[in-house]
């Protein structure tokens, strides 16, 4: 049996939601059948006030054992470093996460806002919010850079606006049934299993992206994303076309662009007007490639592609 | 001042249309479109080439100006998106390597555009 707590900070529970989406296992099934303990979690405890807090300060004391902790929701630490902003159990939370954090076994953040800062944290960040080790890209956040839990492990970060529901279940269930030691993350603490690949991966508008065929609306069926409506799928890491949402489907093959979610970056460009769902260009040559490419190489690419690209690709090949 | 460009096709404009080719550019064939692009350009048309919008907010307001125009308003998009029938600057820019391009339909998907192009024309809505 392993106990977990999951608490909310800065959040807007979007990460609860996907969870309780879960299938395969859902929700139920990491009680019933992986041996999960809920002590806690704000959408499905039944405990309210002081017996929450008596649950939270028995974890801390050790009364409890806390196997894993779950973070979703950024730290906030407005006003002037006090974390008042966000009280919850008569004390800022930012205090609650630091103890629970120190006396977990595993410690999880759980979406972008408590990987890296997520929109909360977006310039200009009137919360002073941060993530649980890191903000954006850079090291650190609310419990340091050379934070380790307990296992020995330092944050495992899923991010993600939300994350999938098989990435937190699939994650919990490992800890949970001591598989942690075949989890390796990457340099932003994200396991790699999920994030290796990019959400253009398995993208069923690849064969456009390779023929530079544009998609020119939303929702189009011929096309990709990419050139013109700002899709991030070649330079962002998720499986989310591996590991599809809600089984059947994800944002690019239903003709919207990813957003990059994954990313420590995200939302990119701190949202400026006309930054969403647009491809940002200099001079007509996109600003961010994909990952690895460089724009001479892009260019050429472009000019061979166009030339050798066959008639089919100009038409609607997914017809209903 | 009520900018010209944006007034629907006037009546004058019109019988020269009817006048020369029989009909209208929303009426108009792929060939006739091509052959009334080329006219405009042999009659001395001069587009919009410059600026060429650098930023996306820039080219976003060039987009703003075609889009209420219709699809008789041939003469107005071609002047706003600085329409050229030769490749563009020094790296010889062209609709074949444009983002928008068909190449196999031989035309512009662009779809404030919407209009057939040769691959060695340009107009400055280019992108790659
Ligand atoms: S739509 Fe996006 S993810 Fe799909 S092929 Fe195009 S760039 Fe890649
Ligand atoms: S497609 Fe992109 S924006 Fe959408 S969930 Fe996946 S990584 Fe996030
Ligand atoms: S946008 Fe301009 S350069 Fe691109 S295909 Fe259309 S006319 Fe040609």
């Amino acid at each position: 049996m392993a106990n977990l707590l999951w608490l909310q900070g800065g959040a807007c529970s979007g990460n609860t939601m996907s969870f309780l989406n879960a299938e395969e296992p859902s929700a139920c099934d990491l009680v019933t059948d992986f041996g999960i303990n809920v002590l806690w979690q704000p959408s499905l405890g039944l405990e309210l006030g002081d017996e929450v807090k008596a649950i939270v300060e028995k974890c801390i004391s050790g009364e409890i054992k806390l196997d894993i902790f779950v973070f979703e929701g950024t730290v906030i630490n407005a006003p002037n470093g006090t974390g008042e902003w966000n009280r919850f159990c008569g004390r800022p939370m930012k205090d609650w996460v630091k103890e629970l954090s120190a006396a977990a076994d595993f410690v999880v953040a759980i979406g972008d806002c408590a990987t890296w800062g997520g929109i909360p944290a977006t310039a200009p960040n009137p919360s002073d919010s941060e993530g649980l080790q890191f903000l954006k890209r850079e090291k650190g956040g609310a419990l340091g850079a050379g934070f380790t839990a307990k296992s020995g492990l330092p944050v495992i970060n899923i991010p993600g606006c939300p994350a999938h529901p098989d990435w937190v279940t699939q994650i919990l269930v490992a800890v949970a049934t001591g598989r942690a030691g075949d989890l390796t993350l990457d340099e932003f603490q994200r396991p790699r299993t999920f994030f290796s690949s990019f959400t253009q991966t398995g993208c069923t508008r690849n064969m456009h992206f390779a023929y530079k065929v544009s998609t020119t609306a939303f929702g189009q069926r011929k096309g990709c994303l990419f050139y013109d409506l700002g899709c991030r799928g070649p330079m962002t890491h998720s499986p989310c076309n591996r590991i599809l949402w809600n089984r059947h489907s994800s944002k690019t093959r239903a003709g919207m662009p990813c957003l990059g979610c994954t990313e420590p970056e995200f939302p990119f460009y701190d949202l400026a007007p006309g930054t969403v769902f647009k491809t940002q260009t200099m001079m007509g040559v996109p600003k961010d490639m994909p990952e690895g490419v460089d724009k001479k190489g892009y260019i050429k690419l472009t000019a061979a592609a166009k030339g050798a690209a066959p008639a089919w690709a100009e038409e609607d090949i997914f017809v209903v | 001042m009520a900018d010209k460009r944006k007034e629907p096709l006037s009546e004058a404009q019109r019988q020269a249309y009817l006048d020369r080719y029989g009909l209208t550019p929303a009426e108009a064939s792929y060939d006739i479109l091509i052959r009334m692009i080329e006219d405009m350009f042999a009659d001395g048309l001069k587009t919009e080439v410059e600026p060429l919008p650098e930023t996306d907010r820039e080219f976003g307001r060039l987009l703003d100006e075609l889009r209420p125009l219709s699809a008789d308003q041939l003469r107005e998009k071609l002047i706003i998106s600085g329409w050229l029938l030769e490749p563009y600057g020094e790296e010889q820019m062209r609709c074949q390597e444009c983002m928008y391009y068909l190449v196999h339909k031989r035309w512009c998907d662009l779809p404030e555009l919407d209009l057939p192009a040769k691959p060695d024309w340009w107009c400055r809505l280019w992108r790659i």
